[in-house]
């Protein structure tokens, strides 16, 4: 698909004003050696995309190029656990590579959703509260705000507490 | 691999602040990555761990006894005895699950756009200032601000928009939609939009735009160039007749630029056209294109009609 105009021109020259900036960027969140092509991938991506005007083109990028890195460690991790799971033999190995959702793996979500609430169960109520306004239903630190009638300082830390507990948990998950 | 606590401390608060569609400190965040390699790593963590979580809590509403009783019977111990495998499995499906977008939020910060692309071919594209939950792919809530709906038409399951109280059915459609406080306005590109189809209904064609009110439903239909609805995808916003107070507060939502108007001359009815990018590199360049005064109070750049 072909685009012209000047959404796509004004990004365009952010981008190249900023690659050095950009790559700095993709080296520190552990890109390494593959910081190039990442960065190429992440342009590919946005100029084939239909933009529309961009009020700050260089946070657009940034955002763009963490979320890649995010689904790069996602895959990664899937990978290594899919085939920690199938060296390991066990026969519940299959479970998470099923195509279907089978009842298996609707029980194993169902676990890990308790393993969750467990770990969230010594925090205060708003804070799981305001997690699931902000991650779930995808609403802003500032309408939260309003919401619960509290300072966006307040959601940001109510927040920090929940992330911190589901990373702790991660962790501790990971190391089994 | 334990993480010291202040590692965790750090990742959590800039996964936090990353996560918000307005978060503008890369840098910082850069120089933080920078100070250490186990930041990255943290910091990936985190936000897995956090979409990862949001997932699981959704699975089950709050407050549900039945998860945490069923828990409790099942010693920690037992659960962790067969370990590797059971937690791997556990780890990859919820991994694989598939996300589901069933009733997610989606809102935009002023100035920013974000083009939601629905699983059947149909986009959602929000402009600054917005937020729209949508449900499935054939159906969604405006909630606020305005959205640009360019829609794959399904006669067996056509697509449908709430506003208020007020429905908008889709018959093969690009249309898009404007909330203003009570009043709300929806342009038609192609294909026809069927405002009400319950109650008194009406039809919108291409070229046409619908003004109703949230409040009483009252509506009066109005004619549009095809190429203005939606223009804002394209970097401009033309006005015809509209009063100060909405002009300064639609810029201010596709711009991301905190136009006020001045207490006088709030009323007075404004016709031109503003291409959008130049006003970001020059907020008072509005003036001589509308013929208005334009001065900047601070962070706010207020618009004097009299």
């Amino acid at each position: 698909m072909a685009h012209s105009g000047d959404p796509h021109d004004g990004l365009e020259a952010v981008f190249l004003a900023n690659r050095e900036t950009l790559l700095r960027f993709l080296v520190a969140r552990g890109a390494g050696d593959n910081a190039e092509d990442i960065l190429q991938d992440v342009w590919l991506r946005i100029s084939r995309g239909k933009a529309g005007p961009i009020a700050a083109p260089l946070a657009y990028l940034y955002r763009a190029a963490n979320a890649a890195m995010i689904d790069r460690y996602r895959s990664a991790r899937q990978a290594e656990l899919r085939d920690a799971a199938w060296s390991e033999g066990h026969g519940g190995a299959t479970i998470g590579v099923s195509d279907s959702p089978s009842a298996e793996r609707v029980v194993a979500g169902r676990q890990l959703a308790a393993r969750v609430e467990e770990a969230l169960a010594p925090l205060p109520e708003r804070a799981v509260a305001v997690f699931r306004r902000s991650r779930i239903d995808g609403v802003t630190q500032r309408v939260i705000a309003g919401e619960f009638g509290v300072s966006i300082s307040t959601v940001e830390s109510d927040l920090r507490l929940v992330y911190r507990a589901l990373a702790e948990l991660r962790e501790r998950l990971d190391e089994v | 691999m334990a993480v010291d606590q202040r590692t965790l401390d750090e990742a959590a608060m800039w996964a936090v602040r990353t996560s918000e569609p307005d978060f503008a400190d890369w840098p910082a965040f850069t120089d933080w990555l920078e100070a250490s390699p186990a930041h990255a790593e943290a910091y990936d963590r985190a936000m897995i761990a956090a979409e990862d979580g949001a997932r699981a809590l959704d699975s089950i509403p709050a407050n549900d006894p039945e998860w945490s009783e069923e828990e409790e019977e099942s010693s920690p111990r037992r659960w962790l005895a067969p370990a590797l495998a059971a937690c791997l499995a556990i780890l990859a499906a919820l991994w694989l699950w598939p996300a589901g977008d069933a009733g997610m939020t989606y809102s935009t910060a002023p100035g920013e756009t974000r083009e939601i692309a629905l699983e059947d071919g149909s986009t959602v594209l929000l402009a600054g200032d917005t937020e729209i939950v949508i449900d499935g792919n054939r159906q969604a809530r405006l909630n606020s601000g305005r959205a640009l709906f360019e829609i794959r038409h399904d006669e067996g399951e056509p697509f449908r928009l709430a506003v208020g109280d007020a429905q908008l059915v889709d018959a093969g459609t690009v249309f898009e939609v404007a909330i203003r406080d009570a009043a709300v306005a929806v342009g038609v590109a192609e294909g026809a939009v069927i405002y009400n189809p319950g109650g008194p209904a009406a039809r919108i064609d291409p070229g046409e735009v619908l003004h109703f009110d949230r409040g009483d439903g009252g509506y009066r239909i109005e004619t549009v160039p095809l190429e203005q609805v939606g223009e804002w995808r394209e970097g401009r916003l033309t006005f015809r007749d509209a009063p100060l107070a909405e002009v300064a507060s639609d810029l201010s939502r596709v711009t991301g630029i905190a136009y006020r108007t001045a207490d006088r001359g709030r009323d007075r009815s404004i016709s031109g056209s503003v291409a959008i990018d130049p006003l970001r590199r020059d907020p008072a360049a509005l003036g001589p294109l509308l013929g208005i005064e334009v001065r900047q109070d601070g962070d706010v750049w207020v618009l004097d009609g009299s």
